[in-house]
């Protein structure tokens, strides 16, 4: 098709769709009512199962079986990067070479480093009391360690970051989750059943088995999230085209 | 027994951590077997549950059992249709597995597990979109299989076919899931539900359709349809299915794109079907036009290939379309019809892809032309393909020739000649290229048009050409032909079908005259057209009208977005007037 038929085709589709979504927008119910059939309904059950956070106990109690498959979908897209970008048989491997970092990047880098891990992990372990939880928790601590990239250099962070264990730990933080939710069925009633005591409300320890299945998710998402970051420069710095200079 | 429901998405999942975990350090052997055994064991699961799926397994998912008839958790529903779709998902996942035993060129280095755990959580993807109950978690599923699907397209990555055919595949699906996530998003301001059911009676209770239930209705639909390559959705389904690895492409055609139309079946079903939401003749207005257009497109499109896996891409295509006319014209016939077409299409067509796969893999090439007569050696995969394209036509007594007689007489009228002609012409073509490439029948053809996708200079997927083809890569294409042959021919198998998909409502699901009839004239017309198409080339040359119909295939993503978007319109503007009268 040729650039001006195409806009004509987007433009007659693009005015259907608007006028249907635009349609659709009056029929919706008012902003800020007070009815709220389902918010009603999940804040008494997690009260119920002694979880302060609501949302957690949503994500991972009353809707934990979503939260497996948005679990394996990250676990897949960073299975489906590993082979997708995996180094083919006409690309070759060239060393990085060290780079001069300026003094106050370095110092700001390795100070705010330590900071930036603790607040991931706290922001993990805190996931069934206050906002945050596995998956944010898990970005914050991959990131941080990304500092060492802007404050020594790639090859630093190599060191401490070896991508095969990383992903060996997406992986099994994956499959703990999974045989948390088969051990539901054998100790409990049913798979993904929150078969632990409940614990004492607002305390670290509260909502069974929601800390559990809240930090398997943690632990995947920064490995995820370390294997994803690791990949794309790795494509960029690392892998060239051909047989080498 | 209805614990075990979520166990069948477990298992593969399971299975692909593991995977994956001990990749690093497994031989390729023992990665390829463990993930031959958890795609087994869950298909035996998906069986075991479907032999026990009545009456219907309910689950609540964590145990979430309603209380005063109210839940906030997940259920999964374990009846005929969706644990059928799970099982046949399984067992063509285990096929695929064995199939592509020491199959690739380069595994990624120290990643020997990757390719099988990305099969295992497909496999998982699937199973958990055809026994969801919630449509959230149809989403999520659905949302994992189309993840894992654009890698597994991907696969070659060497080749920048790949990428782009991977590229558009993942844009077009991807918007599709937008569409979905933001219909669903509407159903949920309107009724506070996300359980089918409830979603169904709570706009039951709204009263009368609206703008609202008719944008969601169309979004909806939008998302499954692009999954199911409806025209105009269907422009991705070609591009992926000639550069994804054979292995992926038996998956692709044989049950991920039909589990798009289990969805608009299901989804229909449950949530829009009430008296007072989307009238049943409006959908069947909507999704008769595109349905139509779909098999015609797809039929016309699938002659004039000489790529042979675009052109089996394609006739997937035309199948789908009649698929959907069936699932369409909502009778308890036409559903059983729909269910025995695709359980024989998914053996057939995955047995075609195999045997293409072996072409490619002694040969370096899947063009019709380049392959005149180069293939006569290969006498059994020869036997495989022509008895495969022969039931693809319909040949009596194989599955698809049963489920396509019953909905031939379900639907009627003008409707069951555009069927006959459709499997004629797609498996025509097919025996076209068969007489060709394995007989070395006719001339070889000349160059045709310049815009044409030849299907010379493939790479191999195997390590090295093959000398000889290797036992799996014949005996899977084999057995899969005997099980479709079975579904047609075992007495009882289609009633027990017909059972498990609308509790035995049609009652004669077994070959009659009139059935047998309409098999054989379509295997006859398939014979005539490719008999000519062999023997004189100039009537069914390539007419001036195909260059647009060819072009619109552009290869370019912006051309097939702006056909999406055109094709949510036309699916409102047709279910528009029921609306207005309503």
């Amino acid at each position: 098709m040729t650039r001006r038929v195409r806009l004509i085709v987007l433009a007659v589709g693009g005015t259907g769709l608007a006028a249907l979504l635009v349609a659709a927008c009056f029929c919706l119910p008012g902003f800020g009512g007070d009815r709220h059939p389902y918010g009603d309904r999940v804040v008494r059950a997690s009260l119920a199962r002694h979880t302060a956070n609501t949302i957690a106990s949503v994500n991972f109690d009353q809707r934990s079986f979503d939260t497996l498959g948005e679990m394996s979908i990250l676990f897949a897209s960073v299975l489906g990067t590993v082979v997708l970008l995996r180094q083919t048989r006409d690309e070759h491997r060239a060393e990085p070479e060290p780079e001069e970092v300026a003094l106050p990047v370095r110092r700001y880098a390795l100070v705010v480093l330590p900071v930036a891990v603790l607040t991931g992990l706290y922001v993990i372990a805190h996931g069934q009391l206050s906002p945050g939880g596995g998956f944010q928790g898990g970005v914050v601590v991959a990131t941080a360690l990304h500092l060492l990239y802007l404050g020594a250099d790639y090859r630093a962070l190599e060191r401490i970051r070896p991508v095969g264990t990383y992903e060996a730990g997406d992986a099994l933080a994956a499959s703990a989750y999974l045989v948390l939710g088969l051990a539901g069925a054998v100790a409990g009633t049913a798979v993904l059943a929150n078969f632990l005591p409940y614990g004492t409300f607002n305390t670290l320890s509260s909502g069974g088995t929601v800390p559990l299945l809240n930090a398997a998710i943690g632990m995947e998402g920064a490995c995820a999230v370390v294997v994803l970051l690791a990949r794309f420069p790795d494509q960029a710095v690392e892998i060239e085209k051909g047989d080498g200079r | 027994m209805h614990h075990l429901l979520p166990v069948l998405v477990a298992v593969p999942l399971l299975g692909a951590t593991v995977l994956v975990a001990c990749g690093q350090r497994l031989p390729r052997v023992v990665a390829e077997t463990l993930g031959c055994a958890f795609a087994a064991g869950t298909a035996g699961l998906a069986i075991v549950l479907l032999l026990n799926a009545s009456p219907p397994l309910t689950e609540w998912v964590g145990g979430w059992t309603p209380v005063g008839g109210e839940s906030v958790g997940i259920v999964l529903v374990g009846v005929g249709p969706g644990l059928g779709m799970a099982a046949v998902a399984s067992l063509l996942t285990v096929a695929a597995l064995a199939y592509s035993w020491h199959y690739f060129d380069d595994a990624p280095r120290r990643h020997a597990g990757s390719f099988p755990a990305l099969m295992l959580l497909f496999q998982g993807g699937m199973c958990g979109f055809a026994i969801a109950g919630d449509l959230f978690d149809a989403f999520v599923f659905f949302e994992l299989m189309s993840v894992v699907a654009y890698a597994l397209t991907g696969h070659r990555v060497e080749e920048a076919k790949a990428v782009q055919g991977a590229l558009s595949f993942g844009v077009l699906n991807s918007l599709g899931a937008y569409a979905v996530l933001m219909g669903i998003g509407l159903l949920y301001a309107r009724t506070g539900e996300l359980t089918l059911v409830k979603i169904g009676q709570g706009l039951d209770r709204h009263g009368g359709p609206d703008a609202l239930t008719l944008t969601a209705f169309a979004l909806v639909l939008t998302g499954l349809l692009v999954k199911a390559a409806a025209v105009p959705f269907h422009f991705w389904l070609p591009d992926a299915h000639a550069v994804a690895p054979t292995p992926v492409c038996m998956l692709l055609s044989g049950v991920m794109v039909e589990l798009g139309a289990y969805g608009v079946w299901r989804i229909y079903r449950t949530v829009f079907s009430g008296l007072a939401v989307i009238p049943a003749s409006d959908l069947e207005r909507a999704l008769v036009v595109l349905s139509v257009l779909t098999a015609v497109v797809g039929a016309v499109m699938c002659w004039y290939q000489r790529h042979v896996k675009r052109l089996l891409a394609y006739s997937t295509v035309a199948h789908m379309g009649l698929f959907l006319i069936g699932i369409g014209s909502l009778s308890p016939e036409a559903d059983d019809g729909v269910a025995l077409y695709i359980l024989g299409h998914a053996g057939v067509k995955t047995a075609l892809f195999a045997c293409t796969g072996v072409l490619l893999d002694r040969y370096g090439s899947v063009d019709e032309h380049a392959l005149h007569g180069r293939a006569r050696r290969l006498r059994g995969v020869a036997v495989l393909y022509v008895v495969s394209t022969l039931s693809l036509a319909g040949l009596p007594p194989f599955g698809i020739g049963l489920g396509k007689a019953v909905l031939e007489e379900s639907v009627g009228g003008p409707l069951t000649v555009l069927f006959v002609a459709v499997s004629a012409v797609t498996a025509g073509a097919v025996l076209r290229v068969a007489t060709r490439v394995f007989f070395g029948l006719g001339t070889q053809p000349g160059d045709g048009s310049s815009y044409e996708t030849t299907g010379i200079r493939e790479e191999p997927e195997t390590r090295h050409r093959l000398s000889r083809v290797p036992d799996t890569m014949t005996a899977v294409p084999a057995v899969l032909l005997v099980a479709s042959l079975a579904v047609g021919a075992v007495p009882g198998f289609a009633a027990a079908v017909g059972h498990a998909m609308s509790g035995g409502a049609a009652p004669s699901l077994h070959w009659t005259r009139g059935r047998l009839l309409l098999g054989l004239t379509s295997t006859l017309l398939a014979l005539g057209l490719a008999t000519l198409a062999v023997t004189r080339s100039k009537p069914l040359g390539e007419p001036s009208w195909m260059a647009p119909l060819r072009r619109l295939q552009s290869g370019h993503i912006g051309d097939y977005v702006a056909w999406m978007l055109v094709g949510t319109t036309l699916l409102a503007a047709r279910a528009l007037p029921g609306i207005l009268n309503g």
